[in-house]
């Protein structure tokens, strides 16, 4: 008896072992958006309300938190649609360009507004061997929380980038997307038209703070 | 109940489920060429012309009246005060939310609507406090348009209503549906007291515009083209609200459908080198 009981220990232990060392040897080379996502929301949040900071210095640190954390050149691909083919290297380059600029500024001036609210990540799931979808929300003070969905990507260096943000079934990159090409299908496909219509818009966003 | 109210009911019920039938079918892309295909998929505006000269006559409205009025509202009523507006008025669509649950097939989200209630009408002072929420039972709203998506009603071209503002014939169907069948409504033209239904009417209008006060600035400020980005927003909201009717405990999923795959597919060509 003493000796069924003692393999059944010892079985007890082999096995919690097995566990435990399971998902840490997954982990080395799995990345994990969940962390990622935390890390960023933390991050993006202690800068946003570090009052220590200069108006002008918290900017450049949110633009650099939000060009190392997004992959801007794939969102601005994506936004452009089919149009991004038929631009040409220098149009591509410039698009680009004015793309990162619109957007940063745009997130730049919401998280202006920022008032104490909380991300609580859920986890994630994987879409296939690339792509992950990190469920999270919004806690505010007064309300249900507001669900908020991050698609992410590994780029070849093994880094993660986010392509969206899914806000309450919103996708802010397919709500681009048609935004900019209903704009060109409007001046009849002209990517010079679109990227003066960007330059006006980067000013009309700078010029407001 | 009198008996003359239910009747009055059933019949309004019964011409406006007509209404709804004939208005409720989808018309199908064509599928020879698949990039006008997602184009219009991605769009589904066929009378844009029309819908945009709509859109800015709501503008016109918009600038002249109702924000004006929104703004003024937010400058003299603190959030507080503002806050006991909107629960009262969210509590009064009570009866068309439980309709909508239970029309939907959705019984937790029906109980939740007679709890909260029960719970905001007597120990809220007839709604003016959301007890229910920080008790657990958070509010939720249901209209007939989501119902009619659950069913499987599909949402047919995107329509630009005079006033009203984004819509789509089945998402008109759901608000005439309850422009005549809301109880409380039909209580107060029994009881001679329509006037009371058209200031709700107003006081709601101008309670949900100071809602969206903020939000429709940064569309606004931010898009290239206000019209299509508002487009895109009510569309992707709505299918987001159906598929979380269709699938309720589990928020709906990004709306792939709309249009082909979001960024991650760019990266994946590119990711084999």
């Amino acid at each position: 008896m003493t000796i069924l009981r003692r393999t059944l220990i010892k079985a007890a232990l082999a096995f919690g072992l097995a566990v435990s060392l399971l998902p840490a040897a997954g982990r080395a080379d799995e990345p994990n958006p969940s962390a990622f996502i935390e890390k960023l929301a933390d991050t993006a949040i202690s800068t946003v309300a570090d009052k220590s900071l200069a108006e002008q210095e918290r900017d450049e640190r949110f633009r650099k938190l939000f060009v190392s954390n997004f992959d801007l050149p794939s969102i601005g691909k994506f936004v452009l649609a089919r149009y991004w083919k038929t631009a040409t290297p220098e149009q591509q380059t410039e698009f680009l360009k004015l793309f990162e600029e619109q957007v940063v500024l745009t997130w730049a001036k919401r998280f202006k507004d920022y008032s104490g609210e909380k991300l609580q990540v859920a986890g994630n799931t994987k879409e296939d061997d690339h792509n992950w979808l990190v469920d999270s929300a919004i806690m505010r003070e007064k309300g249900p929380p507001v669900p908020v969905q991050w698609r992410v990507h590994d780029t070849p260096d093994g880094s993660l980038r986010i392509t969206d943000i899914v806000v309450e079934g919103v996708s802010m990159a397919i709500t681009q997307r048609q935004d900019f090409t209903s704009t060109l299908q409007g001046i009849g496909g002209k990517i010079d038209a679109l990227l003066s219509a960007m330059r006006t818009k980067v000013d009309q966003l700078k010029a407001e703070g | 109940m009198p008996l003359n109210m239910i009747g009055k009911f059933a019949l309004r019920l019964g011409a406006v489920a007509a209404v709804a039938l004939l208005v409720g079918c989808a018309t199908p892309p064509p599928d020879d060429d698949p990039e006008a295909k997602a184009d219009f998929e991605q769009l589904n505006d066929p009378l844009e012309p029309t819908n945009r000269a709509i859109f800015s006559f709501n503008e016109g409205v918009d600038t002249v009246i109702l924000k004006p009025l929104a703004q003024g509202y937010r400058a003299a009523v603190p959030a507080f005060g503002r806050d006991r507006v909107s629960d009262f008025l969210d509590n009064l669509k009570s009866p068309l939310y439980l309709g909508n649950d239970i029309l939907q097939g959705n019984a937790q989200n029906a109980g939740i609507t007679v709890g909260r209630f029960v719970l905001n009408t007597t120990f809220g002072v007839l709604g003016i406090m959301d007890v229910a929420d920080p008790m657990g039972l958070p509010g939720h709203q249901s209209d007939f348009g989501q119902t009619l998506g659950v069913w499987g009603v599909g949402e047919g071209p995107y329509l630009v209503l005079p006033f009203w503002g984004p819509s789509n014939p089945r998402d008109t169907t759901g608000i005439a549906v309850e422009w005549f069948a809301d109880p409380v409504d039909i209580y107060l033209e029994d009881q001679h007291m329509k006037w009371l239904s058209w200031t709700r009417t107003g006081v709601s209008a101008v309670v949900l515009r100071e809602q969206y006060l903020d939000v429709l600035d940064d569309v606004k400020r931010t898009s290239l083209d206000y019209y299509s980005a508002m487009r895109s927003l009510y569309r992707q909201r709505r299918a987001a609200q159906i598929n979380a009717g269709k699938d309720p405990g589990k928020y709906a999923p990004p709306p792939k459908s709309v249009s082909s795959q979001p960024p991650a597919t760019t990266q994946k060509a590119q990711a084999p080198q």
